[in-house]
């Protein structure tokens, strides 16, 4: 095992995390989220204000979003030391993690649509803005599962000395229950259900990058026990 | 009585990790209930009107059978420690029987308020009913799920650590317990 | 382990209803005559005290070690008071 190139991918999970956040937040300005309720018109004039800093921002985030597939990689490999070989927990967290990392990039993708021509027609412009907000916040499932297999995998492992600690394993079972009311958002346009609000937006985004940093943190001491070890 | 000796030296219930979720899942649903007492205070006479329609009878049926099932799982905890693996399977067993009987109140309930025509959009009062209540019975259905765990983990021989099994399991249902009183309160009793 | 009716736990359970009883009269209107915030915030606390009641005797909180006391203790404390005080502004 090449502890440096796994090192490597488990770095990489900081890196997407401050990636993303500089697109989402100074660039795209998609933090705090568009409201659900403006109008075809108050959203159009969003895309108009600033094409190029929109544009930019959701490059950034298209573009570091590819790393996750590289993370996603690092937990696989810790997982197939959890379950001695490569096991089912292991591989349906590959599916599912390879699967949420789509979800991140082609919502960019449909967001930059709508900013490639800001003149078009207002009406387009919302429905390719709703199309971006709903794809990258209701697919809870690839998540749901991402979490509850690696969740059952560090509470399965059964070697002398484990991966990762068993409160590892209830976090992420926790992450997984958390992502849930996202799902939600389809039935609300205002309040706390609703795209904008604090329990589909706010919190599932602070977890969804802080769980990324304290797998890291969680990672790398496994890397470098199993270099240690080898 | 089970607490005669105050100076006992402390005792984990469960495993350590097992706590990280319960106290993660209490920190949200606290969120859930300061967010939805803010909305209340913005609008009181549409939820005191909505939660007028809601049946109280339902409410606080299953309160009694939440309030039972959590007792059932406190003397399975009792039975096992006393190592009676038989005497804790079937109080698991009423337990679990105290829960479906909540799953199917809810599921009542729930097609009374349908029928009526309440729906998750109706307003801001029957989302947070149904969206809060929902993500309760989630949690009442994982821990049917986890009841039936323990069930299975009894059979083995007894030990530390099937101990520790069952006592986590037991914190986890008393959790969902303790989120149910907080919700009958919020949803059904206020004025 | 001693006579299911000679456990501490079954007293509590007994307690648990009486005060969902209690709390469910609150909610009808009896209680503080015309005064339904007193009878809010008995509602209120009451719920939380039933929560205390669980966490300290089902869960067996009461003989845990000092800090996860302390946090589900300030659980049910932080949360009633945030409750109540954003009641009362507003009512």
């Amino acid at each position: 095992m090449n502890t440096r190139n796994e090192l490597l991918c488990i770095w990489s999970a900081v890196l997407f995390v401050v990636l993303f956040t500089i697109g989402l937040w100074p660039l795209a300005h998609f933090l705090p989220a568009h409201s659900p309720t403006a109008s075809a018109e108050d959203i159009a004039a969003l895309y108009q204000a600033r094409p190029w800093q929109m544009r930019l921002g959701l490059f950034v985030m298209m573009g570091c979003s590819g790393l996750v597939c590289a993370f996603v990689a690092a937990i696989t490999v810790a997982m197939k030391r959890m379950e001695n070989g490569l096991g089912v927990l292991t591989l349906t967290q590959l599916s599912a993690g390879t699967c949420g990392a789509v979800f991140l990039i082609v919502p960019c993708l449909v967001w930059t649509a709508a900013a490639y021509r800001p003149e078009r027609s207002p009406e387009l412009t919302l429905l390719l803005n709703d199309l971006g907000w709903i794809m990258l916040f209701m697919p809870f499932t690839t998540f749901v599962i991402q979490n509850i297999a690696i969740g059952l995998a560090v509470l399965g492992d059964r070697n002398a000395s484990p991966e990762m600690p068993r409160w590892v394993g209830f976090m992420n079972l926790w992450v997984a229950v958390l992502f849930i009311p996202g799902g939600f958002l389809t039935f609300f346009k205002t309040g706390p259900f609703a795209w904008n609000g604090v329990f589909v937006y706010w919190i599932p985004l602070v977890v969804f990058l802080g769980w990324y940093l304290v797998m890291v943190v969680l990672l790398r001491q496994g890397a470098l026990r199993a270099a240690r070890a080898a | 009585m089970s607490d005669h000796a105050e100076h006992r030296p402390p005792h984990l219930p469960g495993e350590t990790g097992v706590w990280v979720f319960i106290l993660g899942d209490m920190l949200m649903f606290a969120a859930f209930f300061i967010v939805f007492m803010s909305y209340r205070s913005e609008d009181v006479a549409l939820y005191v009107n909505s939660q007028h329609t809601l049946n109280q009878h339902f409410g606080a049926l299953n309160t009694f059978f939440m309030l039972t099932s959590s007792w059932c799982v406190a003397l399975a905890v009792e039975a096992g420690r006393a190592g009676w693996q038989a005497r804790a399977q079937t109080w698991l067993l009423g337990a679990m029987a105290c829960a479906l009987c909540f799953v199917g109140v809810k599921f009542f309930e729930y097609s009374e308020k349908i029928a009526a025509g309440f729906t998750l959009t109706t307003n801001d009062f029957f989302m947070y009913y149904f969206m809060l209540t929902g993500l309760h019975l989630m949690h009442v259905l994982l821990g049917l799920g986890v009841l039936c765990y323990l069930w299975f983990s009894l059979r083995a021989t007894p030990s530390a650590a099937s101990m520790r099994t069952l006592e986590s399991g037991a914190s986890f249902w008393h959790m969902v317990d303790i989120l149910w009183i907080v919700l009958f309160a919020l949803l059904y009793l206020l004025r | 382990m001693p006579s299911v009716f000679k456990l501490r736990v079954t007293w509590l359970w007994l307690m648990l209803i009486v005060a969902t009883i209690v709390s469910w009269e609150f909610g009808h209107g009896l209680g503080f005559g015309d005064n339904y915030r007193l009878s809010t915030s008995a509602v209120v606390i009451i719920a939380f005290i039933k929560a205390r009641m669980v966490i300290l005797d089902f869960m067996e909180i009461r003989h845990a070690p000092r800090a996860l006391r302390f946090m589900l203790e300030g659980w049910t404390v932080a949360v009633a008071a945030t409750l109540l005080i954003i009641y009362w502004q507003s009512a």
